[in-house]
């Protein structure tokens, strides 16, 4: 009926796939190539119908301003940060709740379900609410313990830390489902046997759970690091990249400078710059850990 | 002689007990710390989970002008709880017509979404594709970039169709938002479903194809719920894209409309503005939680690869 043969390639197979190349290629690829040569353009509110291609003067322009720095600074500090407390946490909890006879285990699992279950856009103009320096139930609380009052989203000093206190909130509970759907694909027999031999929790955390979930954690912190450093609407909703440009990363800075000062090349040339970034990331994470195996 | 022996053998075993008791009582005291200790985390974070969606719950029930007024004896339940801001926000003002708008534009995209991720995922899986390796990783590239760099594009493409501020302009994008991770979920998923049972079917007469898909979908489901839930999260609070698309206020969605509350450009007093927020969140809430058994074993990474 059909034929077998190891080399033989599917050419039918390719028909399903064709509607999403098609939608990929006229939805992200042809946007993308644009986006790109808006970059070498000085499409921007004053040259909105006859914009013209101005070579590497964007980028020119972007690496003499000091703003560059400050915001990929900003974007590393983000995105490693909430990358180091979430994906740690969520590991840790999946751990906790993967104890045999642990009483309870549900009703955890369930209300950690909470902050993802509720719409992110929400729950952080929500957060943005309780971090506000009059009225917002945070200070409140400070106060009534006896402490002052903190400029949660209005001072440098504290402004990314409630980004990553509140990204933190919002990511933990992905990343204990994450893991506790990774824990659980390990066969029990091994921890059967583990127990056999004595080991202990913590012998049988780094002789089993880690080794065998070696490119999960890879793949997922990864992943969970390049997601952080596209997450646009932590610092768009709460702080929209202020004090100043103190918690700007470079995807809101690229539209804050497309759609607050119609400068659409330079918010594009942002863009690009991130991307470029990113894929350099990505090669290189990809060479020492091997993360993408686990995709074929 | 036999006596002393029965009693040095009887004081031996009685030694060895007492070792075996003692090392016993340890364990369980180090087990017990165990518990309680995970216990304790586990109520932190549940508390630390719960807080924000108990405040916001908390505050639409209360009576509260604006947020400066706001006090601690605003969290805990009092006589003066009322439905007075629900009935406000459903009924003066424009929030079911927002719902409505919402609704048309993420039901659609999420169907369409996955029905194409649904075609590739288990192409992607199944068939020998010619050039598959470099369609996987083409879609991991593509995850890789901000959907905000799309928006100008976006723009400019769909003002030439003249399908700015239509219900059209946002499900094309939206629905193509979805199928990057969509066919990435479910190709991973139904790689670990064994080919037997397609196998069998085909024995049986069944033509490649229907065997697929008659037997691959069914299986598929846990992973097919979760792709649509997460298809379905993105468009119904996207502001990014509707924001700049959307002028005419009949096609306002949710997401706009708490976008331009949050920032004062629509008035509301701040109890009515938390009942928005619990009464945007719930149908996502009661999503989650119906297919909350669909969460875990929808997300696989396989292991043995």
């Amino acid at each position: 009926m059909d034929n077998r043969k190891k080399s033989s390639l599917e050419f039918r197979g390719l028909l399903y796939v064709l509607p999403v190349i098609v939608v990929l290629a006229v939805l992200d690829f042809y946007p993308i190539f644009e986006s790109i040569y808006f970059s070498f353009t000085d499409f921007n509110s004053l040259h909105f119908f006859r914009y013209g291609f101005v070579g590497l003067a964007n980028y020119a322009y972007i690496f003499a301003s000091s703003d560059l720095r400050t915001v990929i600074l900003n974007t590393v500090i983000w995105s490693v940060g909430s990358t180091a407390v979430m994906v740690p946490a969520g590991f840790a909890l999946a751990m906790i709740m993967n104890q045999k006879k642990l009483r309870g285990k549900y009703f955890y699992r369930t209300v950690y379900l909470f902050p993802w279950a509720f719409p992110a856009f929400i729950t952080i103009l929500i957060w943005s609410n309780m971090l506000a320096y009059n009225g917002g139930v945070i200070n409140e609380i400070l106060n009534a313990i006896g402490l002052r009052s903190l400029d949660w989203l209005t001072s440098p000093h504290y402004a990314m830390l409630s980004l990553i206190l509140v990204n933190f909130w919002l990511s933990f509970p992905y990343y204990t489902y994450v893991y506790t759907s990774a824990v659980q694909s390990i066969p029990h027999e091994l921890y059967e046997a583990a127990e056999m031999d004595g080991y202990g929790s913590l012998s049988t955390l780094t002789k089993i759970t880690v080794p065998l979930l070696k490119r999960q954690i890879a793949f997922i912190t990864i992943f969970g690091f390049i997601f952080t450093w596209n997450n646009f609407y932590v610092p768009f909703l709460l702080t929209g990249g202020g004090p100043g440009i103190s918690t700007q990363i470079l995807i809101t800075y690229s539209y804050l400078q497309a759609f607050s000062y119609s400068n659409y090349a330079l918010g594009a040339a942002y863009a690009v710059i991130s991307i470029l970034i990113l894929l350099v990331f990505v090669i290189v994470s990809n060479h020492y850990t091997k993360m993408m195996s686990i995709l074929y | 002689m036999e006596n002393s022996n029965i009693v040095k053998s009887g004081k031996k075993t009685f030694t060895e007990e007492q070792d075996i008791f003692r090392m016993n009582t340890h364990f369980k005291r180090l087990r017990l710390l165990k518990r309680i200790i995970s216990h304790i985390v586990l109520i932190v974070f549940a508390l630390f989970a719960i807080f924000p969606i108990y405040y916001v719950v908390i505050t639409s029930l209360n009576s509260i002008g604006s947020l400066a007024n706001a006090t601690l004896a605003d969290l805990l339940p009092s006589a003066r709880l009322s439905l007075a801001n629900y009935y406000s926000i459903l009924f003066h003002h424009p929030f079911l017509l927002w719902m409505k708008n919402t609704l048309i534009l993420t039901a659609s995209s999420t169907v369409i979404g996955v029905a194409l991720s649904i075609s590739s995922g288990l192409a992607l899986s199944r068939f020998r594709i010619p050039a598959k390796r470099a369609l996987l990783y083409m879609l991991l590239i593509l995850s890789l970039f901000p959907f905000t760099m799309m928006v100008i594009p976006f723009y400019f493409m769909f003002s030439e169709f003249h399908l700015l501020d239509t219900y059209i302009g946002l499900i094309i994008p939206y629905s193509a938002g979805a199928v990057i991770y969509s066919s990435y979920l479910i190709k991973n998923y139904v790689d670990n479903i064994p080919k037997d049972y397609e196998e069998a079917a085909q024995m049986d007469g069944l033509s490649r194809n229907s065997a697929l898909f008659r037997i691959l979908i069914p299986m598929a489901r846990p992973v097919i719920v979760f792709a649509a839930v997460i298809a379905f999260m993105g468009p119904y609070t996207d502001y990014a894209l509707a924001g700049q698309f959307i002028t005419s206020k009949g096609l306002y969605t949710l997401a706009i409309g708490m976008y331009y509350v949050s920032q004062g450009t629509i008035v509301i007093n701040y109890g009515t503005y938390a009942a928005f927020s619990v009464l945007m969140g719930i149908p996502i809430f009661i999503l989650f939680f119906v297919f909350q058994k669909y969460l875990v074993s929808g997300f696989s990474l396989s292991t043995y690869k």
